[in-house]
């Protein structure tokens, strides 16, 4: 803790946004308390897509309690019930569609605090990352 | 509730050569390229050099995901319970979200080479480690039975055997296969299975769709006059809750959502790749993989159980037996009178599916019993030598142990794999959630609550569904309990009170030590880290970057 260089650079870091390992671990883990401006960026997509997610996979269900009418009596495409079809196309779609904004997010998130897998790759693992293995 | 599979069906069964031909070629194709990767070092059995591309391992993930519980089962499950079935396709596919934003990059900075191996450093403790090692082998184990269950029941159809001949042959060639190729082999493979099984799926889906005039380009959006057809004949095909409650539906998915983020043999999915990114990236391509198959999982209930209806069912289709309702796939193609080597090209795809799934399985239990039982518990200094040979007995062992249950299984295929879930979501999914988010989770914390999961998941199973089949008592031992806590669903039970477990006893003793806090806290971090490296090497090193 009173260890002079740890503390220097854990500043370095936290004027970067905290990307550094070092900035890392020093710092308590917690869902709920993010420790450093990159983790609070990161927590924050979680949060909102998790959310919508959560409707998506339940809501639907969770309707056909409040409007059943509504939800089983509703034809779609030519004979869907809207609560099928939306069950058996929608949902999964949608996990589809969170899960790729959310990569997308995330590596959003990497070029703003100048993170980079890629030179790493190359750098060390050169034609065998590159093929994907493929001999 | 649940029956066994009944064997006799309306399979045309009898020995088919092109089909037969078609099989053979494939499994000689997967062996040839298992042979041609065969591997020789712990790494590469196991995490496959950790060299596996975001599109590759997407479509590993895919494979080894989409078993005959999935190919099979699903649609099977939809034809006879209706909307409830439909919990089976959302909770398989949706949980992948949950697994990409909390999990995956961090198990691959975390980087080590099993779920138990997570388990025992996270939670500092051998008695974990041996916990996690023995919850891989069960869920391993009933997770397999219902893909043998599956390559029997395909294994009538081309090659006119019986089931119980075909589930012998098929699980010794998988058996084989796995034992010599290893991870990097299998993730070859996987690739290959994966492209071999959707497009059986899909073919024989498109192929109904055209020679019945049900549809022509999406079959799934066009689908719908026929699903309308086929609930004017079963209304509780679209009834909502005619098989289950309100509750039933969620616990269900609900399970089989935290169920996949628990399973270790798709955790070690992350393990393969080369960067936090590709595993992230993976992960969408995988779900995307998965999503070809499951929009067509109702489809395929709705066109199969009206040409049901048509034929052997005399105008109805929810009550067929247990055999047809998982092999409504292959059916569907048959009574649509699709030519022989299409109908035969479904029956491989469901193969491939099987085997695919099977060896991930397998490979996942060897390593627990070999890298985390026998190595990390029993004998420090195991050569590598010493390691492939234990590994390999177990794949021997769980192989034919699963081909004798096999043999009469207790559920059908869709259930018996939905317990596996239950299981691993109820034991795992907490200590893993818990273990990379609360750094003060402790090894009493981990194993009291796995304990308790494993109290909660198994003792549902036992409840409804094996004590039931082997005492020939009807229904559930406590009927009460398995409204509740059905053995396919304990999760949404489960999983509350094993966090809460987890939580208590972690705040009421002693801290985790500061090391494994970094390795927490390093599991986070999004500096990029070198391939090879795991949390750990990164973590003891005093917070010097890896590039440094």
């Amino acid at each position: 803790m009173s260890d002079n260089t740890n503390q220097n650079s854990t500043d370095v870091a936290e004027t970067d946004g905290g990307v550094k390992t070092e900035a890392y671990l020093d710092k308590e883990i917690n869902l709920f308390k993010p420790a450093t401006p990159f983790m609070r960026d990161n927590l924050r997509a979680m949060w909102g897509l998790f959310a919508l997610w959560a409707i998506i996979v339940f809501g639907p269900t969770t309707a056909i309690l409040f409007a059943p009418e509504f939800m089983t009596g509703t034809e779609v495409l030519g004979g869907f019930p809207l609560h099928f079809f939306i069950t058996a196309v929608v949902t999964p779609l949608g996990a589809l569609v969170l899960s790729a904004v959310y990569a997308f997010q995330r590596d959003r998130l990497d070029t703003k605090y100048g993170i980079s897998h890629e030179d790493e790759e190359d750098a060390e693992t050169g034609a065998v990352a590159a093929d994907g293995g493929e001999q | 509730m649940i029956e066994p599979v009944v064997l006799e069906s309306a399979l045309d069964i009898g020995f088919k050569l092109v089909p037969t031909l078609t099989l053979a070629g494939m499994l000689i194709l997967f062996l040839g390229v298992g042979y041609f990767f065969r591997v020789a070092a712990v790494d590469e059995l196991w995490v496959a050099g950790r060299s596996i591309g975001s599109i590759e391992n997407g479509m590993a993930i895919g494979a080894n995901w989409m078993s005959a519980a999935s190919y099979l089962g699903v649609a099977g499950l939809i034809a006879t319970i209706g909307y409830f079935g439909l919990a089976y396709v959302v909770g398989w596919t949706t949980g992948y979200f949950i697994l990409l934003i909390f999990m995956a990059a961090q198990f691959r900075r975390f980087g080590k080479y099993t779920a138990p191996d997570f388990v025992g450093d996270r939670f500092y403790s051998d008695w974990a480690r041996g916990i996690a090692a023995f919850t891989t082998l069960v869920i391993a184990f009933v997770y397999a039975i219902g893909q043998a269950s599956g390559m029997g029941l395909m294994s009538q159809y081309i090659f006119g055997l019986s089931y119980e001949v075909g589930v012998i042959l098929l699980m010794v060639v998988t058996i084989g296969y796995v034992a010599l190729s290893g991870m990097l082999g299998t993730t070859k493979n996987m690739a290959i299975q994966y492209i071999i099984l959707i497009i059986a799926f899909t073919l024989g889906l498109y192929a109904t769709g055209w020679a019945q005039g049900w549809s022509l380009a999406v079959p799934y959006l066009e689908a719908g006059p026929e699903v309308a057809e086929a609930a004017s004949l079963e209304a509780q095909l679209v009834e909502p809750f005619a098989f289950t409650s309100y509750y039933g539906w969620i616990a269900l998915t609900f399970s089989l959502i935290v169920g996949t983020c628990g399973l270790p043999h798709v955790l070690v999915r992350f393990y393969t790749v080369d960067n936090e990114r590709t595993a992230r990236w993976s992960t969408v391509w995988g779900l995307f993989f998965i999503c070809l198959l499951y929009w067509g999982t109702a489809t395929y209930a709705a066109f199969g159980g009206l040409l049901y209806a048509d034929g052997p069912g005399g105008g109805s289709f929810m009550d067929m037996p247990g055999g047809d309702a998982d092999s409504i796939v292959l059916l569907t193609a048959q009574l649509a009178e699709l030519p022989e080597w299409l109908v035969g090209l479904v029956a491989a795809g469901a193969v491939a599916a099987a085997l695919a799934t099977t060896a991930g399985l397998f490979i996942t239990a060897s390593s627990a019993a070999a890298h985390d039982i026998y190595t990390n518990l029993y004998k420090e200094d195991a050569t590598q030598r010493e390691q492939m040979i234990v590994g390999r007995t177990t794949i021997l062992g769980i192989g034919i142990l699963t081909m004798l249950i096999g043999l009469n299984p207790p559920a059908l295929i869709g259930e018996l794999v939905a317990m596996s879930f239950a299981i691993a979501g109820s034991i795992f999914f907490p200590v893993f959630f818990l273990g990379l988010w609360w750094e003060k989770t402790t090894k009493e914390g981990a194993i009291s609550g796995m304990l308790v999961g494993m109290a909660i998941s198994f003792g549902a199973i036992l409840n409804d569904t094996a004590l039931p089949m082997y005492t020939g008592v009807e229904g559930a031992v406590i009927p009460e309990l398995a409204v509740w806590l059905p053995g396919t669903a304990s999760a949404l039970i489960g999983v509350p009170v094993v966090f809460t477990v987890i939580i208590v006893v972690s705040v009421f003793t002693e801290e985790p030590p500061e090391d494994v806090k970094r390795l927490v806290r390093q599991c986070h971090s999004p500096e990029p880290m070198k391939k090879m490296d795991s949390a750990e090497d990164v973590a003891a090193d005093g917070g010097t970057p890896a590039d440094d």
